[in-house]
């Protein structure tokens, strides 16, 4: 229940911010055709008249009704723009943060457990290499490579231009060529890292004394690995997924920027840029909200996956 | 930490071999940013030539031919005509006679090749460097002091404190980090102080929460027992017996927060929040490279490069403090 006032205090920080930002969405430069007394039809028409404190609270209220406004640059309920580009990003975020877990869990399982020393050594050097790079200079360096060298794969937008004229599976192959790089540059970074994180919590698991007379017992060191140790590794993965949940839907403003895929961060992004103050709000309440019910989900996982944790808790 | 006899000295052996790592790829950049005016062998803005000299491959041989006091034209595979001279500029073939020509060519080698402004990338690589890491600096040393700041007070000072900093440090960090650097970054001129305000204030909260973790311990422990039972004051306490204790922890924390910036820094000059245009950054020079992609793959590959480099020595830095490395950044 913490939750509540967090979540008020971030919506009333992003509020006073989006006001304190100069310039103004209604700002014409005087042309022909345009009349001075357009300026405040328009302020009007989107009632951005009124006064701060009317609006502040108009907003809030906004937020129990689900009504997040219309937004100035799109002319559209931010609701409706917030779920197209939301389910966009869910597409490109979401299988990429799948693939980051599943990849990284799994090298560094396959790092840590691994007798032959050269492959924990091949594989915990390409994490360290793969984490260090930016994860939008390796969307660079795929863009050059199947796009621009071999002509493979699109190079940015999320389906071609002729799309529509197409059958369903011809779609949907195209939708699959645009996803390949962004997800692919979106996923390795991360994976990396966690496949770091997993090998080091592993190996620190394999120290310890129950795994110690798990070997004297005479188990295997693959069952050691994956019946003793994986659980007590998994607990700070589970942890460290639902931190990235949040980021599913805003971590990934570069690379939708870099490969114009319309999702969530670049119409925040964008938003920002035009000054559009309920495209900039709604976007961070989503995230807000998302980042609470992230760090809840990892709660409640852990106390899955952990005996222990769910004793506290209850 | 823990473990057989054995495993722990493999462990020094391996951190010690990652310390090396680290400071070979380390060293040689710091030397670069501070060596930069020394080293490069251009002006890191100098635009001699706009359509001669850009999209140059590294490794390129050119010659200058000063035609004027502000002429000067960007020529390859140069060579001595009875007349004068001729090379080849932009993929033509141009001549100039002895007379046009102030002076002898002067030599001029592009070792990592030129940018769209016919600019040389290895003295911007160099003055970019140099910028990036005073940047990271500063931005880590403002994220450092105001995580200390918060964890120590709201370690130390009481429950009062402590619910107030942590609630604050929890809507912070329920902030999208990005959409805040943004809203920020629009709110202000784009300056250098700007970005490294920006990079500083939204990086600390981490530390601050893990800080205050560990000074919640210290506190109740034998040792600030006995520092306050010989007389000392509570802020001697603080600064003087307890904070020393999170050395280790700040110098890991501050490796890797370096490291965060610095990959930060650049995902934002690629949205446009850089510093303004004379100054030169590693991902400035990378954004710029983004748009030529299929022209000059160069011009983004190096700095790519430099960067990861940096942080690849900076994350092998930290893990070498503590074994254990920090919960990766996901997002």
């Amino acid at each position: 229940m913490a939750a509540v006032p967090l979540l008020l205090g971030v919506l009333t920080l992003v509020f006073l911010l989006v006001q304190a930002a100069p310039g103004d969405p209604f700002q014409f430069e005087p042309a022909a055709g345009v009349s001075g007394s357009a300026q405040r039809t328009l302020r009007h028409a989107f009632e951005a008249d009124r006064p701060l404190a009317v609006r502040y609270l108009d907003w809030m209220r906004g937020f129990l009704v689900g009504d997040l406004g219309v937004s100035f640059t799109y002319r559209r309920p931010v609701l409706d723009l917030i779920r197209e580009a939301g389910a966009n990003t869910i597409v490109l975020a979401g299988l990429a943060t799948l693939l980051q877990f599943l990849l990284g869990t799994a090298a560094g399982l396959a790092a840590a457990g691994s007798r032959r020393r050269w492959v924990d050594r091949i594989l915990t050097g390409l994490s360290s290499t793969v984490y260090s790079l930016p994860s939008f200079w390796l969307g660079l360096v795929l863009v050059w490579l199947f796009s621009v060298r071999l002509g493979w794969l699109p190079v940015s937008q999320m389906r071609s231009v002729d799309a529509a004229e197409h059958s369903l599976a011809w779609r949907l192959v195209d939708f699959l060529r645009h996803l390949a790089l962004p997800c692919l540059a979106l996923t390795l970074p991360a994976a990396g890292g966690i496949a770091l994180y997993v090998r080091e919590e592993v190996r620190s698991q394999l120290g310890r004394a129950f795994v110690q007379a798990a070997r004297a017992r005479g188990i295997g060191e693959k069952a050691i690995v994956m019946r003793h140790s994986l659980r007590g590794a998994l607990l700070p993965v589970v942890n460290l997924f639902g931190l990235a949940l949040p980021g599913i839907l805003g971590g990934s403003v570069v690379l939708e920027v870099l490969f114009a895929w319309p999702g969530m961060g670049r119409l925040a992004y964008q938003a920002v840029l035009a000054k559009d103050e309920p495209l900039v709000l709604g976007c961070a309440w989503v995230t807000s909200v998302l980042v609470v019910a992230g760090s809840i989900m990892a709660d409640l996982m852990s106390s899955w996956v952990d005996p222990r944790a769910r004793e506290e808790t209850a | 930490m823990g473990g057989s006899a054995g495993e722990g000295r493999d462990g020094v052996r391996r951190s010690i071999r990652g310390g090396f790592l680290a400071s070979a790829c380390l060293g040689p950049i710091i030397l670069a940013a501070v060596l930069a005016p020394w080293l490069a062998p251009l002006p890191p803005d100098l635009q001699e030539d706009v359509a001669g000299a850009r999209y140059l491959p590294p490794l390129t041989r050119a010659y200058a031919l000063r035609l004027s006091s502000e002429r000067v034209r960007v020529l390859v595979s140069l060579r001595a005509t009875p007349t004068g001279w001729m090379g080849v500029r932009n993929g033509r073939r141009e001549e100039f006679t002895a007379s046009e020509v102030l002076g002898a060519p002067v030599s001029r080698f592009y070792l990592l090749g030129t940018d769209s402004l016919g600019r040389d990338l290895t003295s911007r690589l160099l003055f970019g460097i140099r910028h990036t890491l005073v940047i990271a600096v500063l931005s880590a040393i403002l994220a450092i002091f105001l995580g200390v700041a918060v964890g120590a007070v709201a370690g130390l000072a009481g429950r009062g404190w402590d619910e107030g900093l942590m609630r604050g440090v929890d809507v912070l960090r329920c902030m999208p980090r990005l959409l805040l650097v943004l809203v920020c970054a629009s709110l202000f001129p784009p300056s250098t102080l700007l970005l490294v305000l920006i990079l500083g204030a939204t990086t600390w909260t981490g530390l601050a929460r893990i800080l205050r973790g560990q000074m919640r311990v210290l506190a109740r422990s034998d040792l600030a027992a006995a520092a306050r039972a010989s007389g000392a004051s509570p802020l001697r306490v603080a600064l003087r017996h307890l904070l020393p204790q999170a050395t280790p922890l700040l110098a890991v924390n501050t490796a890797l927060r370096l490291a965060d910036i610095i990959l930060l820094e650049s995902a934002l000059s690629l949205l446009g929040i850089a510093a303004p245009p004379p100054a030169v950054s590693l991902g400035g020079v990378m954004a710029s490279g983004s748009d030529a992609l299929a022209e000059a793959w160069w011009i983004a590959a190096w700095p790519g490069l430099l960067i990861a480099g940096m942080v690849f020595a900076l994350r092998s830095a930290g893990a070498r403090f503590l074994r254990l490395p920090d919960p990766p950044s996901v997002a």
